[in-house]
């Protein structure tokens, strides 16, 4: 009795609510299907583009010029949408997972994964609509980049005209040099770095000599089937064998290295929690550290360092999937449009005047010519300032002053000497042991820190950390990865 | 015939109270159920075929058991359900003895001016986020600036290397847990303190009881129904760990892993790679039910000894 | 005199030797709780370059404004930040604590028949969730919420957390006044609101500081929720703003981030923002105090 009266309270409950929100639902998607309906004929399509970035003031403002031009050319406006640096991935998933309607969107190998939401069927194949509507692109373009960019044979993404390879180089600290008179000529290894670095630590108590945070990890021949997970193939193989990192002899000496420059004070003690040296880069006491550089670097990092800086290679300049997918723009799986945001996205990528409407917003509000190349920001690009490097051909954007007249043709030279790495263009599919790669990240965290910034013993812990990443399923996900490596190298032939 | 009847005529009987709690069952069933079919996630490969999510969802493939293989299937999954298990007991036991202890001792307190001050000011680590604390407990415990260390050194005594060593991380999270919540959380009690009926007391003091007598027989007594509604509620967020305090506050420090591992840290690191849906929405699940079988049967037990402070 | 003293002294209270112990402890717990906070605010006036330098100093080198300064950049867009935020969290918090309020009351009954299916309902919340992505589609797909200001007020109204403690609250009142109520003949409703609500003030003011912290510190569904940035509360746009400069950081070497590392706020700012934030909420805490009157006894009322 008590039973069944609860059952039907709950029915009564559940009938009411359904009732109510069909009847809100119903009513709304009625009246918005048919004012589509009427306006699709005549009207421009609508793109609406997801871009990352800190929303602006002014976006709204630039896209409807840039709608005014589109329109005209090939029949759209243009809606953008800027969601924040830290929040992109995290709310471009959720949007992308609950169906949101939308056309164009920013994806790269650091923000909202590429090869994972290409494979999970967050964008729409590219190949056919390139071959139509994006033959500028294709003109443009280092074929190198839509290589790269191919997700099991298709392109998903339209990749940035950027640099292409990634090179590492020691970047010093000028000051330190200039006081020691320090010679950086022939530096190259990390061995070679000793005596600077010797000389920094005894004359200057204050300065961290080698400044690195918890994420370094040291330079080694060799090209990683996931980011930051040990396993790799090595840069010059013939056999694309792959090798638990750890177990190299490459590594070894490199993490001997790193422990006498731990030992010897050259790395702060903290670095295997640190994640920000900011402290460091404002003060200035910091005599060397290692970033990624493209052409002309040292002019951009010391104007935003706001002190001199000189650098030199580390290592050569080396195609990866990884620098390959740095920037792109995709579209979406459930765009309507796909046709018209080809169109758009070929004419971002080889129109200057769209690209830089884009970019640097309105000539003579945002910024003024100051060159035939050449623009100058007015006080209002405040309110509109865009990551350059993420919407499109960057080689189509407006000098800065002071920058070099040959700045694209720099960047041109660079990436015609990069040399492909063995891996560029496989992409791991991890669907088959997403149970493994989720202890293995949690056993290589544990140790991968301490060990690869020398805060550990390493030939106390590698040991360990390989005896763990085992006991996690090492051999299963490196046996995955040779089997689909294998098959990735028959279909290439 | 009669059934319906019976129920219509309990529904008449019972319809204003019905109509009181009825906006707050629709909040419920908007905010809270419907979503819930999501739940449906965990044993499916979500991928998505551009067409929203139901038609998604109904096109993936369904998996079994496998998004829950991550959980169990290694070393990791003692040490993870361990730490879990005991950090929040140990949590839920020192918090609400000290959170009771704080607010009988800040209800006695004869200036009522200054024990508003403290409790205001009890209250302000609840504002801080544990990315700030970290930054803070940081600058005590860094190897060579922090201060810590340089006391130690002051007297001689071996400096420790903090974020390496496991031992003194159990102490270290509880006692910023405590510091953290303990304003926060005696609040209700002294609410509730201060709602009690005063003649209970005026009517002990009459007979002569201590003010540790009237604590223990009708201040503690009184709590007990919230004491144990409050314990229950904890009991079943035992698997849940507070993320911010675990991966902020070691500074994510590998070396101490071992002591702070705790499940909600494990799914972060091991999903940040692969970011499977139906991964998180098993680990989610998982928690939720083993909180649920802990909740039913501590109430059962509460509801054997004592009816009216049961849940349910 | 000093049996005089005795006598005049209020029978409740504590002797003076306890009352001193007890103000010690309370006052050196609170001490460690508003140190680091007060630190916070040092700190948010120290010069950028001082602390990198120096690292934190109860006395800084160098005073600065430049956090505030740089905060204030967008002066408008804080002002409008802080109107959503404090629209959310009065609105928000009436709405809750009324609804939560009469949920309660209706399950603490036991003359109610369906209380033992509604505390269920209630309970079973805290315990299973739908995660994110349903959550949103319920949101912005079947309730069309998405950029309005009831996508921060109602996902967050109902708490079963707050219902169980209300609910212990009204629990706790005497039978007899509510019978005695009924026999006057006053209606449920009157009984609730003229009789029960009154006497359960600490209970309410608990609820209500709980909800309003809740729905002040909420960055999270606008994350979700508003595009629109003349919707966006204090918190989440000052979360966008940390998330983000950590993010900037930790990818800085391996993206095109690295030019942008160099504009971003810094630490002295990190700490502007958590005293823009919760400067205002801390002084909304007495007002709720004033409800933790002691002596709200059953008996004063009935009279």
């Amino acid at each position: 009795m008590k039973k069944s009266s609860r059952l039907s309270l709950i029915l009564v409950l559940v009938l009411a609510f359904t009732a109510i929100l069909s009847a809100c639902g119903g009513a709304k998607k009625e009246g918005s299907a048919g004012t589509a309906g009427n306006q699709e004929a005549k009207k421009d399509v609508e793109l609406i583009w997801y871009n990352i970035g800190t929303p602006q003031k002014d976006t709204d403002l630039v896209m409807a010029e840039v709608s005014k031009y589109t329109s005209e050319k090939i029949g759209v406006t243009v809606k953008m949408k800027q969601i924040d640096f830290g929040d992109y991935t995290q709310k471009m998933q959720v949007l992308t997972q609950s169906g949101e309607q939308m056309d164009i969107l920013f994806t790269a190998s650091w923000g909202f994964d590429y090869v994972q939401n290409a494979r999970k069927g967050a964008f729409m194949e590219l190949n056919d609509l390139l071959d139509q509507y994006g033959q500028g692109i294709k003109d443009t373009l280092d074929p190198a980049f839509l290589e790269g960019s191919k997700v099991d044979g298709k392109n998903y993404g339209i990749p940035a005209n950027k640099e292409l390879p990634a090179q590492d180089v020691w970047r010093f600290n000028k000051q330190w040099l200039d006081k020691y008179n320090l010679d950086i000529t022939g530096v190259r290894s990390m061995e070679s770095l000793e005596p600077l670095l010797k000389t920094i630590k005894d004359n200057e108590p204050n300065v961290v000599p080698f400044m690195i945070d918890r994420n370094f990890i040291p330079n080694l021949p060799y090209d990683y089937i996931i980011q930051n997970l040990p396993l790799a193939v090595k840069l010059d193989t013939t056999d694309y064998k792959i090798v638990n990192i750890l177990e190299t002899p490459e590594l070894k000496e490199a993490l001997k290295t790193m422990r006498k420059y731990y030992q010897a004070g050259y790395i702060a003690s903290e670095v295997a929690t640190t994640t920000d040296n900011s402290d460091l880069t404002l003060t200035g006491n910091w005599f060397m550290d290692r970033p990624t550089t493209q052409p002309f670097a040292d002019n951009l990092w010391t104007a935003s360092l706001g002190y001199p800086v000189v650098s030199t290679p580390a290592t050569d300049a080396i195609i990866y999937n990884w620098s390959v997918m740095g920037s792109l723009q995709a579209i979406s799986a459930n765009s309507e449009h796909p046709v018209e945001a080809m169109k758009f996205l070929n004419l971002l990528n080889t129109d200057p005047y769209l690209r830089n409407l884009v970019d640097s917003g309105i000539e003579g509000v945002h910024y003024e010519k100051i060159g035939d190349n050449v623009a100058k920001n007015l006080d209002k690009s405040r309110d509109y300032d865009m990551p350059t490097f993420a919407i499109g051909n960057i080689m189509l954007t407006y000098l800065q002053e002071g920058d070099p007249e040959d700045k694209w043709e720099g960047f041109r030279e660079f990436n015609e000497a990069g040399t492909p790495a063995p891996l560029l263009g496989f992409n791991f599919d991890s669907s088959n042991v997403s149970a493994e790669l989720a202890a293995l990240t949690n056993a290589k965290d544990q140790f991968w820190a301490p060990l690869m910034t020398g805060s550990v013993d390493p030939d106390k812990y590698t040991p360990m950390a390989i005896e763990q990443l085992k006991a996690a399923g090492l051999d299963n996900v490196m046996a995955e990865a040779q089997r689909q490596l294998d098959e990735w190298l028959a279909a290439q032939k | 015939m009669h059934r319906v009847s019976h129920f219509f005529k309990d529904l008449h009987k019972n319809l204003p109270i019905l109509l009181m709690v009825l906006p707050g069952a629709i909040g419920f069933i908007l905010f809270s159920y419907l979503p819930m079919g999501g739940t449906l996630l965990s044993f499916k490969q979500y991928r998505y075929n551009g067409e929203g999510f139901i038609s998604s969802f109904l096109s993936s493939d369904w998996v079994g058991l496998r998004n829950f293989k991550f959980l169990f299937g290694t070393n990791d999954a003692y040490i993870i359900t361990r730490n879990t298990l005991l950090y929040n007991a140990a949590f839920i036991i020192l918090g609400t003895f000290a959170a009771i202890a704080m607010a009988i001792l800040l209800s006695e307190i004869v200036n009522k001016r200054l024990s508003k001050l403290y409790q205001t000011g009890m209250f302000l680590p609840h504002f801080m986020s544990y990315v700030i604390v970290g930054f803070f407990v940081y600058s005590f415990l860094n190897m060579d600036k922090g201060l810590l260390n340089s006391i130690l050194e002051r007297f001689d005594l071996q400096t420790v290397s903090w974020y390496t060593t496991p031992k003194y991380w159990p102490y270290i999270l509880t006692l910023t847990n405590l510091w953290k919540t303990i304003g926060y959380s005696s609040v209700v009690y002294l609410a509730a303190i201060t709602g009690f009926d005063r003649s209970l007391y005026e009517a002990a003091m009459i007979d002569g009881a201590s003010k540790w007598r009237q604590i223990r027989n009708i201040t503690l007594p009184l709590l007990k129904p919230l004491i144990i509604i409050m314990t229950l509620l904890a009991v079943g967020r035992i698997f849940y760990a507070d993320f911010g305090l675990f991966y902020n506050i070691p500074r994510d420090s590998g070396a101490l892993y071992p002591v702070t591992n705790v499940i909600d840290t494990y799914v972060y690191r091991g999903l940040k790679t692969t970011g499977e849906m139906g991964m998180t929405a098993a680990a989610g699940l998982y928690q939720s039910i083993v909180g649920f079988i802990l909740v039913v049967t501590s109430n059962y037990v509460v509801r054997r000894i004592d009816k009216d402070s049961s849940l349910f | 005199m000093a049996a005089n003293i005795k006598k005049s002294r209020d029978i409740h209270s504590l002797s003076p030797f306890m009352n001193i112990v007890f103000n010690v402890i309370a006052a050196m717990f609170s001490l460690v709780c508003v140190f680091p906070f007060a630190f916070v605010v040092i700190l948010s006036f120290t010069d950028e370059k001082s602390l990198a330098q120096h690292g934190y100093r109860l006395i800084p080198e160098k005073w600065s404004t430049y956090a505030y300064e740089y905060m204030f950049q967008n002066g408008a867009q804080l002002l409008q930040s802080y109107g959503v935020t404090i629209t959310v969290t009065v609105v928000g918090t009436l709405l809750s604590v009324m609804i939560i309020a009469l949920y309660a009351y209706g399950i603490s009954r036991s003359s109610f028949k369906y209380r033992g299916f509604f505390s269920f309902l209630a309970l079973f919340t805290m315990l299973f969730n739908g995660g994110l992505v349903p959550t949103f589609i319920v949101v912005t797909q079947v309730l069309h919420l998405k950029d309005t200001i009831w996508a921060l007020i109602l996902p967050m109204m109902m708490n079963a957390f707050n219902i169980m403690i209300m609910r212990t609250f009204f629990k706790s009142l005497p039978d007899g006044i509510i019978e005695s109520a009924k026999i006057d003949g006053a209606t449920e409703f009157q009984i609730f609101r003229k009789v029960v609500l009154p006497l359960s003030l600490p209970g309410l003011a608990t609820i209500g500081l709980f909800c309003t912290l809740a729905y002040w510190n909420d960055w999270f569904n606008a994350l979700l929720y508003i595009d629109n940035p003349n919707l966006v509360p204090l918190q989440s746009m000052l979360m966008r703003i940390e998330s983000s400069m950590s993010f900037i950081l930790q990818n800085s070497n391996t993206s095109g981030l690295g030019s942008l590392a160099a504009s971003l706020p810094q630490e002295t700012s990190r700490m502007a923002m958590v005293v823009l934030a919760t400067g205002p909420i801390v002084l909304a805490y007495p007002f709720f105090q004033r409800f933790f009157i002691q002596g709200l006894t059953v008996g004063s009322l009935k009279e």
